[in-house]
């Protein structure tokens, strides 16, 4: 398929997350002309799927939906939503070249002119299928809106689980539905682009010594913050295998990070302080539960961080420095949990209702062979001068924020966003002096 | 009129070419439907009787209870059942019926 659709602006941010969208804001409000893209339907990256933030304990979603609105919002902004990347690349040769990606549009199978967002559609569709927003624990339709406070409010149509029955139709006041719908290609030109493709979790079913995702209440992180989030699958932490309000809840530290056995070998940096806001947030909706974190050593790097670990150990959130070896399904449900205390008093099995493994960090988005910049052993986009400026890269106009050049916490990806927002615009304007 | 007439004509031939084109994804997700609203059906039905926690329906319906609390999940998102009271260490589960709800509420 040829691109006909050329769309020019003044920077061009790869991935809608919060890093992506600070830094459209800082170039926006500058009045530069930005383009977001981002391969899923909503903006909001996986800050806007966390329950709260640590140390403050703020609700994420009420930080990350006002930056969302002003983003969408916003006059000199332009969001290209549920798009891949096909290519991203210097235009032209020579030095003064600019940025030139290529896009793919996927369709929605709904109108984003016509549709008012009313979710008509979704009440009627007979087709429910995992809703991977909800980390599987519940379901959503085959055409519905990924969440309720999704920016643009526009459903999906999965057509791997479409009937086309034709209900969802007759269901729309404004006739949205569009079966037809094919994938469009654009080009977007601009002089600079900034990478914010955030991060994935490894996958537990990669993990064999922790049952590769087959034993029943071992979950990940960010299942547990939708268990956590208020508008989470159960609106209460349940136990996923049979709706039980768990007594005993383990944290599995180091799940993957600091592994070379699963291609791990660096801290992923957030697992310690997001365990331990889980934590605290657990104790607070299950007072009478016992919560373990099973942890090598505490990183509190951040300012307030260690205060927030010394408050959780004072709510009695016990920290058990050990190094768990394996877990096994249990009895009643429960997963055993095998572990060598470093204390070097030995082996010991402890059985729990619900485990969580802090998994580890790896990149959301592999660049080859998309775009040529450089990438360190670890897989992050490499930053060519990391303690004065980590937010270049080795190509001249393209820069990196947050999670995309190595994990990071929510204060530090803001802060590099800031930063790469500030050197797009002085390479901006340092090229139209030079011209 | 005639226009009219003429893209709904074009609409239905196009239609039914998807439908051939989807045949095999629109058999599977038909089969998908047909098994959930049968099991849908059978948690609702044991509802109407009275409320139930997780393992008490899996057992009355023969369900795995993972599966049940997938249900459960999603009749209550959709706003089919709410909560009720705790039991032990599980939650009970009934029927949303507005009408009697108010009902209750004017008693």
């Amino acid at each position: 398929m040829v691109s006909t659709h050329i769309k020019n602006f003044d920077t061009l941010v790869v991935g809608g997350g919060i890093a992506g969208l600070q830094t459209a804001l800082d170039l926006g409000d500058q009045g530069y002309r930005v383009a977001v893209v981002e391969k899923d339907a909503s903006i909001g990256g996986k800050m806007i799927r966390l329950s709260k933030v640590f140390p403050t304990l703020d609700c994420a979603s009420c930080i990350t939906t006002p930056k969302m609105s002003a983003v969408a919002h916003h006059e000199n902004i332009t969001l290209f939503t549920y798009c891949e990347l096909n290519s991203l690349d210097h235009d032209g040769s020579g030095e003064s070249q600019g940025i030139k990606a290529l896009i793919t549009q996927n369709p929605r199978y709904v109108d984003p002119v016509k549709c008012i967002g009313c979710r008509q559609c979704e009440y009627v569709c007979p087709v429910h299928i995992p809703d991977m927003e909800q980390g599987g624990l519940s379901a959503t339709k085959a055409i519905s809106i990924p969440f309720s406070n999704a920016i643009p409010q526009l459903p999906i149509m999965d057509i791997e689980n479409c009937m086309l029955c034709g209900q969802c139709e007759k269901a729309c006041p404004t006739n949205a539905i569009d079966y037809f719908q094919k994938p469009e290609e654009f080009t977007i030109t601009a002089k600079t682009a900034v990478i914010t493709t955030g991060f994935d979790l490894l996958a537990v079913k990669d993990n064999v010594q922790y049952g590769n995702g087959r034993i029943p209440n071992v979950i990940d992180s960010l299942q547990m913050e939708r268990l956590l989030a208020p508008h989470g699958p159960y609106n209460r932490v349940l136990r996923p295998s049979d709706g039980m309000e768990p007594d005993s809840i383990a944290y599995v530290q180091c799940a993957g990070s600091r592994d070379k056995s699963m291609g791990v070998s660096y801290c992923s940096r957030v697992c310690c302080m997001y365990a331990i806001k889980q934590a605290m947030l657990l104790s607070g909706s299950l007072p009478l539960a016992d919560i373990i974190i099973y942890y090598m050593d505490i990183r509190a790097f951040g300012k307030g961080y260690e205060q927030f670990y010394q408050n959780a150990k004072a709510m009695g959130i016990e920290f058990v420095k050990a190094k768990v070896a394996r877990i096994d399904k249990g009895e009643n449900g429960s997963a055993q949990v095998r572990y060598e205390l470093q204390d070097g008093s030995g082996i010991a099995t402890t059985d729990h209702d619900l485990v969580v493994l802090s998994m580890g960090m790896v990149p959301g988005w592999n660049p080859e062979p998309i775009c040529p910049v450089s990438k360190d052993s670890d897989q992050f986009i490499t930053s060519i001068k990391p303690k004065i400026s980590p937010v270049l890269t080795n190509m001249d106009g393209l820069f990196v924020a947050g999670a995309a050049a190595g994990p990071k916490d929510i204060v530090d990806t803001i802060t590099e966003s800031g930063s790469a927002a500030m050197e797009a615009a002085k390479f901006m304007s340092k090229s139209l002096m030079e011209n | 009129m005639k226009t009219i007439n003429k893209d709904k004509e074009a609409k239905k031939t196009a239609m039914k070419e998807l439908r051939g084109l989807r045949k095999n994804l629109i058999a599977a997700a038909s089969s998908t439907m047909k098994i959930q609203k049968k099991d849908m059906a059978a948690i609702k039905t044991f509802l109407k009787g009275e409320a139930a926690t997780i393992p008490e329906i899996s057992a009355r319906i023969d369900m795995p209870t993972d599966k049940t609390l997938w249900y459960m999940a999603t009749l209550k998102k959709y706003g089919q059942i709410i909560e009720g009271e705790k039991e032990g260490a599980f939650f009970k589960y009934s029927l949303n019926e507005p009408e009697k709800t108010q009902e209750k509420a004017e008693a």
